[in-house]
């Protein structure tokens, strides 16, 4: 079995590899999967908030910045993850495969980061595409294994810590630039046709620069004219705000087309009802505020509408409350809504009629729906039924 | 888990210790996050959920580890002797060019699959393998340009220029 898996890792040696590119490597990875952790805790916050959950409203496009930088940094990380994985892969090919206890943990902990960290970039890419072709829910998933993933990355820097501190510089003297024919660092000639370690790490970085430049325009308006292969694409859709989920996905067409349609907005034994001609007649406020997805899509656009303090002050609540919100959907995961209070007073956060000069389209919520600065997308409550003031 | 075996760092004293410490506290974090994380899945997931996320994570493991890199040290290989007779900084640019239409092409691959089974026509509008094509088009024509660059200054000059260098 030994000489069998000698001959393997024979094999597969290439004078590429080295411990000083896999400590490269280890640090852009290290640093992409820190901030999707980061990114993605805020977006977990603002979704299922504990109790000391800061909620920043300023400036506006907070979420927007933060989930884009997520699900950027995640596709980065893709071609990061094969480059590094690439690097050690002779390791997998040891023999024996388990020398001690302490050895066969370090290897399961490895194990473990290994098929987390695949599955969660590609789950968290598929995911972007809404497609859900496994057998688990995402969002919980995705949640839980963060904290494996990102406690395994501390644990690994612990294992491999002298290693990395030994190659954190390249080792002055042997230094050496990209095509030149001397002894590199890894003591490996370099053979015809072979690349070195500077030339592999660049293509690395061309290509982790590729799939950024080409997906990042979904988040980043500037890389617009780039995006040749994110799932969205800024400026389209009715009103030229893309939509997730269409008024018959969610069968509320008749509903929210219904000629008596009313708002109600309730605070303990006050009930107002308000219907469409009523809400425009109240004074009218314009923001320009971005629609930001959990799925890492943005578009920024114009909304105007009734500010939602002032229909908590119409049912003479506490400008401080917090409010609950439904929508005429009759199922999913987001028909009510939690708003808390940070939302509510800030002037910005309308129950909006009109999208950039026209009247909301049936697909972005028509007759109202909630548009606040900083929050996720799938909390932009459409369809506005009821706003309860608690 | 936790961090054993004694290194050099650790021999120079003062130092050592401190790695010696700051190994075992991020050990010692990490594995806490580890098991936070491990023991927060059950309470989402029923146990069909978790045998199926296991699957999943087996299959991504084997589809990695069996055939992803076997198939690229096997192009790699390839492109080892068509390259032996190029230059060693062209050879990279073809290599590097080829690394990066793979990675491209499998992600876009995957969205032409998810386009083909999309429900929602809101999502998913573009022309992805027209702009899969035109990729390609700009980094071949990228690559062969640079490519042919480099074979065409003369002969060993950026090497030796480079190697002068402090
Ligand atoms: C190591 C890598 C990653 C880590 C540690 C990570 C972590 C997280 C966390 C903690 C959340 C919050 C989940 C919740 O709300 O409960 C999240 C959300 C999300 N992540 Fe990631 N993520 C990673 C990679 C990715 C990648 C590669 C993508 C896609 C390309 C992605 C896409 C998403 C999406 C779409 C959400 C929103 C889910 C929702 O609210 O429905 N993530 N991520």
């Amino acid at each position: 079995m030994e000489k069998l898996t000698n001959a393997l890792a024979a094999r597969f040696a290439s004078p590429t590899r080295s411990t000083r590119l896999t400590v490269v490597l280890g640090r852009w990875l290290g640093l992409s999967f820190t901030i999707c952790f980061l990114t993605g805790l805020f977006s977990h916050g603002l979704q299922e908030p504990p109790s000391w959950m800061f909620f920043p409203t300023s400036p506006v496009w907070i979420y927007q910045l933060t989930q884009g930088i997520h699900v950027t940094t995640g596709i980065a990380a893709i071609p990061l993850l094969l480059a590094k994985l690439w690097s050690v892969y002779p390791e997998l090919l040891k023999w024996p495969p388990v020398k001690s206890v302490a050895h066969g943990l370090e290897r399961a902990s490895i194990a473990l980061f290994i098929a987390s960290s695949l599955l969660q970039l590609t789950t968290g890419l598929i995911n972007t595409y809404k497609w859900y072709p496994w057998p688990f829910p995402f969002r919980q998933t995705h949640y839980w294994l963060a904290w494996v993933i990102w406690g395994s990355l501390l644990l690994h820097i612990a294992v491999k810590l002298p290693l990395i501190i030994e190659h954190w510089r390249t080792r002055s003297g042997t230094a050496a630039g990209a095509s030149a024919p001397v002894t590199d660092d890894g003591g490996a000639p370099q053979e015809p046709g072979r690349w070195s370690r500077r030339a592999f790490l660049a293509a690395v970085g061309v290509t982790t620069g590729a799939v950024v430049l080409t997906t990042a325009g979904q988040s980043f308006s500037w890389l617009d004219p780039f995006n040749l292969f994110a799932p969205r694409k800024m400026g389209t859709g009715p009103q030229a705000v893309p939509v997730n989920r269409t008024a018959a996905d969610a069968k509320v067409a008749d509903l929210a087309g219904a000629k008596d349609w009313t708002l109600t907005v309730s605070y303990q034994d006050t009930n107002r009802s308000l219907s469409l001609a009523e809400l425009l007649a109240l004074p009218q406020y314009e923001h320009e505020l971005p629609i930001a997805c959990v799925e890492g899509w943005s578009q920024t656009a114009i909304w105007r509408g009734v500010r939602i303090r002032d229909l908590v002050a119409f049912v003479g609540a506490p400008p401080s409350s917090s409010l609950r919100v439904t929508s005429l959907e009759p199922e999913g995961a987001y028909r009510t809504m939690d708003m808390p209070a940070t939302y509510a007073q800030d002037e910005r956060t309308l129950v909006a009629l009109e999208l950039n000069g026209q009247t909301l389209d049936l697909d972005h919520g028509y007759p109202a729906r909630i548009i606040a600065p900083g929050r996720p997308g799938v909390l932009q409550t459409k369809w506005l039924n009821t706003v309860e003031v608690l | 888990m936790k961090p054993e075996m004694p290194t050099k760092a650790e021999k120079t004293a003062g130092a050592g210790n401190a790695v010696k410490i700051l190994r075992i506290v991020l050990g010692a974090a990490g594995a806490a996050l580890i098991g936070y994380g491990l023991l927060g899945l059950p309470t989402q997931l029923g146990p069909p959920q978790l045998l199926g996320l296991l699957v999943w994570m087996a299959v991504a493991v084997l589809l990695h580890d069996g055939v992803i890199v076997p198939v690229s040290t096997v192009a790699g290989g390839g492109l080892t002797r068509l390259g032996s007779g190029l230059r060693p900084a062209s050879a990279a640019v073809l290599r590097g060019a080829l690394m990066t239409g793979v990675v491209v092409t499998v992600i876009a691959g995957i969205l032409l699959k998810a386009q083909s089974v999309a429900r929602n026509t809101s999502a998913l509008e573009g022309d992805y393998a027209a702009h899969l094509l035109w990729f390609w088009v700009v980094l071949a024509g990228l690559a062969a340009v640079l490519a042919y660059g480099i074979e065409r200054t003369g002969p060993g000059r950026g090497e030796r220029e480079q190697k002068t260098r402090p």
